[in-house]
């Protein structure tokens, strides 16, 4: 065998990118001393959650050579449908958040069989249900969920556990917790069920997964009520930390996301890829963009950078398989 | 050699305009290795199809381990031990070597996978074939020979009685060739049957118990391999007389100049060190089994894959040869070299355009005057070439999607000679196309040879190959292997070169 | 039905475009007859026609990205960052106006040539191009902008105010000749000239044309720029109409544009291309977004019918493809 490789800690992606995050929190906390400061990084948690669980979710699509555009709108969009019951129609906060995931998963269901089933592009297809799902949201009124002490706001400490009040309270970021287990789950349903292997297999060689007598239509759609799920949890996420939800927001929060998991991993034609990989993604554009105002940057450039990391990924991707090609 | 565990008895399947399977007789043992032979095109692997479910027969029986059956899908046969190994292989490659071997069967320990099970299965099945493959390696990983080997596995996993190999060794090396056969002896051993389909005669002698021959998809004979000669396969193999007359003696004038000069072209493992000279006005026929980077060459002559090494001259305006160096097709079209794919709707022709768009596509600047393309040129000219070439339309707006393989191929011919190219590459011009239209293909080429055009023309139709070449040149696994003039070239000795393993 | 197609009128326009604009008449009569006064003809065909224009450009402009088999719906937010920079420019650095008009276009064929070289030559899938310079462009213009809105010249401006002219003159739509025009110009290009035979013969079958020794990244390319700049002129048109422009939206109008150009008989795998079709295509999208805002609803319902016009337009390119087949 002349091409095995030697498996070093180098050629995994996870790991280096672990080395970018290790030496951006070094470079930052040298510069600055507000990002020194334990109510930085709480900040950074809080907003690290809805981005990891859209992330958690996309990176199925990807894998298998698809995508999931309508994750970013279609969470602001399941936010509001769960505020403004809890808020209008006095729904419990528990069944408001299941709604939320409902609905996330029936939207990721239509995703599904407009891709699996129908065979539209999943661009296209996530595109138009993008532009549904902002519309739905739009209908609403900025909604905001409970705060903690109204009736239902204990949903916040999910993520944030607090002790006290005002400025000295103490604040558990417990969230993480959760949301690392999340992905550590996900990595396990990646790795060792029949879901995840199918949805590898699908990316990797489609016809050959069909003809080895696999259901390949239910498995892709399901690769997509798994997004749709995940973006229904990250309404609720994104309902903790945002004070209130407003409506016709939300297109562009899918790119973090995306990018996220393009940077831990995802390989641009599908076949492989990890959660975890994606969590390490996530956090180095998060760090990336809640660092640019200590390097003396405007909050604006986010964006131009969550942009430039994403292609640059993927560039590093098509380099890296054509260089496989010649050699 | 046990007991008859699968006959089939007098197959006929038609499909239209084609007689593929003309009341074929086969048969396999318990514990024989039996060879398919036949030309490209006899009909073994629509044989095997029938077989395993692919196709449905139009007559005949087919009688496996004593009951009549017929198998509705590869699944199903699978299921009932008939399995085939497929020349492509069909691997995810992203899996691991177990995960592929068991996929869409997993071993389950609650709603998780047993990898761990896989993998002890894995090995064991890998122990009892006696191959060496780590289960947890990625199968994309793996040289094509062990990913075959893997592929082997996974049909004996199915609990297989039968297994069929169509063309098993064609991307193997020698090493794992003699790895294959050890395992393949070894399952003999073990009393199964199994179908052996190559064109490689010497590993036929090696390998196999019986040999079957078809020809033009029908049965012509089985013998006993070790009781019969190479000669005698060749001869069941082309034993037809030629229809057509094949050509005598060479119409190339002996003067007539080199036009195009190919040294020791390199591309990847289908094109070794091919060598050969292209005259003004010749026919050169690429003779060999399918796999023989014939195609190859042609693409890499083109500059449609790239090449690693190769000089390749092309006589210039003064009559002497220049080095080109062709990177992408556009250079080869500037250097005055026409390609017709053998795959015409893929690379051939734009399907869903007219005539007159495919016909000018490789000349577009003779046709724009300023910005604009000239459409009164562009028709007259096509026009021209339709009639020229006879192609058969009502007008030359004619979606090239309506016309016909034979009227196909004229439109790409039209498109290199607007081009005005003096090299053509003609890659199995006739396949696919009817008797009536071939003829017509033939006598074009002929005249184009005439008129000073130098033709290379692939070719895996023996009576084309010697009907119209000049001179022939034979390869076999990415090597030249012969260069024949018409006036000594037959069948035989062409087929031996074309089977000739060169070490 | 044969017999109609068959018709030598019908079969020279094509029975496709002849439904469309019967749809269009239809839908605008639909509208006056149960809208009424909320309906009025002339201020209703006005509203039209302004966003007929912009978006026109948007459709015309991916309609040649669509033809060579990619996407590109990066259109909505680079036409919004042309006019936020351009305008910036104008109204903080007093630029003179035609100058940046000109820098308007100029960064729409920047953006246009960045996408065309990422897809064709890094073959990165376009999808993924357009998702990123969507928000290089959206970042780009609130970075530049420092987050603020930016309003073009009003027509009474005594300097600046004549650029209102490429809209209309007295009532007189001088925007709709400039259209159709340009429409023109788009049909000729992509029918009757080299680069446009290229880009609709590389969307049908890319390995054929290059192996007719054709340089199909080149033309490729060549698509994503037109584009560009055809989105770069739309942008001069939005503001003409609607004045202001807001950093980081533009995203609906990417659907609208491609909505315009597929339900007009452009195919989203790429080959077939009808700039006539996009021309009445986005006049049906434009007519309904002015019927939608007239019936009292709003953005949401917009988006909501023109994703579902989308899907169920592409749904019908694909499945007419698989009978063929």
């Amino acid at each position: 065998m002349t091409n095995k490789k030697k498996k070093s800690l180098l050629s995994d992606q996870r790991f280096i990118v672990l080395l970018v995050i290790i030496a951006l929190v070094i470079v930052y906390s040298i510069f600055s001393k507000e990002f020194r400061k334990y109510t930085t990084i709480l900040s950074m948690l809080d907003f690290s959650y809805y981005n990891t669980l859209l992330a958690i979710g996309v990176t199925f699509p990807l894998i298998t050579a698809g995508v999931d555009l309508s994750i970013g709108t279609g969470m602001i969009c399941y936010a509001l449908i769960g505020g403004t019951l809890v808020r209008n129609y006095n729904c419990p906060i528990v069944l408001a958040m299941l709604i939320c995931v409902a609905v996330g998963m029936i939207i990721g269901l239509l995703n599904g069989i407009l891709i699996g089933v129908m065979d539209l592009a999943p661009f296209l297809a996530t595109l138009c249900t993008c532009m549904i799902t902002r519309g739905i949201g739009s209908l609403f009124s900025a909604t905001p969920w409970p705060t903690n002490g109204q009736p239902g706001g204990w949903f916040h400490s999910i993520f944030k556990l607090t002790f006290g009040s005002g400025r000295s309270a103490l604040r558990l970021p417990i969230g993480f917790v959760f949301v690392v287990l999340l992905v550590l789950l996900m990595e396990f349903v990646l790795n060792h069920t029949k879901f995840g292997r199918y949805t590898i297999a699908i990316g990797s060689n489609k016809e050959a997964t069909r003809l080895s007598g696999i259901n390949v239509k239910f498995y892709h759609v399901m690769v997509y009520v798994v997004s749709g799920l995940f973006a229904g949890l990250a309404a609720i996420a994104y309902a903790a930390v945002t004070p209130t939800v407003q409506p016709g927001t939300g297109a562009g929060l899918e790119l973090d996301a995306i990018g996220g998991v393009f940077v831990g991993g995802v390989s641009a034609t599908g076949g492989y890829g990890s959660v975890i990989g994606s969590l390490a993604g996530i956090f180095v554009i998060m760090l990336l963009k809640t660092g640019l105002p200590y390097i003396g940057l405007s909050a604006n450039w986010q964006q131009i950078i969550t942009g430039l990391v994403l292609i640059g990924a993927v560039l590093i991707d098509i380099l890296k398989r054509k260089r496989a090609v010649v050699a | 050699m046990g007991e008859v565990i699968l006959t089939m008895k007098e197959i006929d399947k038609s499909f239209p305009g084609v007689h593929a399977l003309d009341h074929v007789n086969f048969e396999v043992r318990r514990g024989e290795v039996h060879a398919l032979m036949g030309e490209n095109g006899a009909g073994k692997s629509t044989l095997m199809k029938v077989l395993t479910g692919i196709y449905k027969k139009d007559s005949g029986t087919i009688i496996y381990e004593g009951k009549e059956t017929e198998f509705s899908s590869t699944r199903e046969a699978q299921d009932a031990g008939v399995v085939i190994v497929h020349q492509e292989l069909n691997m995810v490659g992203d899996l691991t070597v177990a995960q592929n071997i068991f996929i869409g069967r997993e071993p389950k320990k609650g709603i998780r996978i047993d990898d761990k099970k896989m993998i002890e299965d894995s090995k064991a099945l890998f122990e009892e074939l006696n191959i060496d493959i780590n289960p947890k390696e990625k199968m994309s990983n793996l040289t094509v020979g062990k990913q075959q080997m893997c592929e082997i596995a996974k049909a004996i996993s199915h609990k297989a009685k039968v297994i069929i190999f169509d063309e098993p060794s064609a991307a193997l090396t020698e090493k794992e060739i003699a790895d294959l056969f050890v395992i393949i002896r070894d399952l003999r051993e073990k009393g199964l049957g199994i179908v052996y389909i190559s064109h490689r005669m010497d590993e036929i002698k090696v390998i196999t118990d019986r040999v079957t021959v078809m020809r033009d998809g029908g049965y012509v004979g089985t013998l006993i391999t070790k009781d019969s000669t190479k000669e005698d396969i060749i001869n069941m193999m082309v034993g037809r007389v030629i229809y057509e007359d094949p050509k005598t003696h060479s119409m190339v004038a002996p003067d007539a100049p080199v036009v195009l000069k190919v040294e020791n072209l390199n591309a990847g493992k289908m094109v070794q060190d091919v060598s050969f000279e292209l005259r003004k006005g010749e026919i050169l026929g690429f003779s060999g089994l399918m796999g023989a980077g014939r195609t190859e060459t042609a693409r890499a002559l083109f500059g449609a894959d790239p090449k690693q090494s190769g000089k390749i001259s092309i006589m210039g305006k003064d009559g002497q040869l220049h080095e080109v160096h062709i990177n992408t097709p556009q250079d080869a079209v500037k250097a005055g070299i026409g390609y017709l794919s053998e795959d015409r709707r893929r690379y051939g022709v734009v399907v869903q355009k007219s005539i007159t768009e495919n016909s000018t596509l490789a000349t577009m600047e003779e046709f724009t005057s300023g910005l604009f393309i000239n459409k009164a040129k562009e028709k007259k000219v096509t026009q021209k070439y339709i009639e020229e070439l006879a192609t058969k339309t009502p007008n030359a707006e004619q979606l090239v999607v309506n016309l016909s393989g034979g009227n196909q191929q004229k439109v790409v011919i039209a498109k290199w000679l607007i081009r005005d190219c003096d090299i053509l590459i003609f890659d199995e011009p006739t396949r696919g196309i009817d008797v009536g239209a071939k003829n017509e293909i033939y006598k074009l080429m002929s005249k184009l040879a005439a008129e000073g055009k130098s033709i290379i023309m692939i070719s895996s139709e023996m009576t084309e190959v010697l009907r119209m070449s000049d001179r022939v040149i034979v390869m076999c696994e990415g090597k030249k292997t012969g260069e024949i003039d018409i006036s000594e070239a037959t069948q035989e000795n062409i087929m031996d070169k074309a089977t000739r393993n060169i070490d | 039905m044969e017999k109609i197609k068959q018709n030598p009128i019908v079969k020279k326009l094509g029975l496709n475009r002849i439904i469309l604009v019967v749809i269009l008449i239809l839908m605008f009569i639909v509208f006056r007859v149960a809208l009424g006064s909320k309906f009025p003809v002339a201020e209703s065909i006005t509203s039209t026609l302004n966003y007929v224009y912009f978006l026109g450009f948007l459709s015309l402009g991916v309609t040649f990205v669509i033809a060579t088999g990619g996407i590109d719906f990066s259109i909505g937010p680079v036409m919004f960052c042309c006019a936020l920079m351009s305008g910036y420019c104008l109204n903080s650095y007093h630029v003179p106006l035609a100058l940046a008009m000109i820098i308007s276009i100029l960064i729409g064929t920047l953006f246009g040539t960045f996408n065309g070289w990422l897809v064709s030559y890094m073959s990165v899938p376009a999808f993924i191009v357009s998702m990123a310079s969507m928000n290089i462009a959206k970042g780009m213009a609130s970075v530049f902008t420092k987050t603020q809105s930016v309003s073009w010249p009003l027509a009474s401006d005594p300097v600046n105010g004549w650029f209102r002219s490429i809209v209309s003159v007295n009532g007189f739509p001088v925007g709709l000749v400039i259209f159709l025009v340009a429409a023109v110009i788009c049909g000729i290009i992509l029918y009757n000239t080299k680069p446009g035979r290229y880009i609709l013969c590389l969307g049908s079958n890319r390995e054929a044309v290059r192996l007719s020794g054709v340089n199909t990244k080149k033309w490729e390319m060549l698509a994503y720029i037109i584009c560009g700049t055809l989105v770069g002129i739309a942008s001069l048109f939005f503001v003409a109409a609607y004045t202001t422009v807001q950093p980081g939206y533009g995203d609906q109008y990417n659907n609208e544009a491609i909505a315009g150009c597929v339900m007009g008989g452009t195919s989203m795998v790429g080959g077939l291309a009808s700039i006539g079709g996009t021309v009445i295509g986005v006049a049906i999208i434009s007519l309904l977004q002015q019927g939608i805002m007239a019936f009292g609803l709003g953005k949401g319902q917009q988006m909501i019918i023109t994703g579902i016009i989308v899907i169920v337009a592409v749904y019908a390119d694909v499945s007419a493809r698989r009978r063929k087949n």
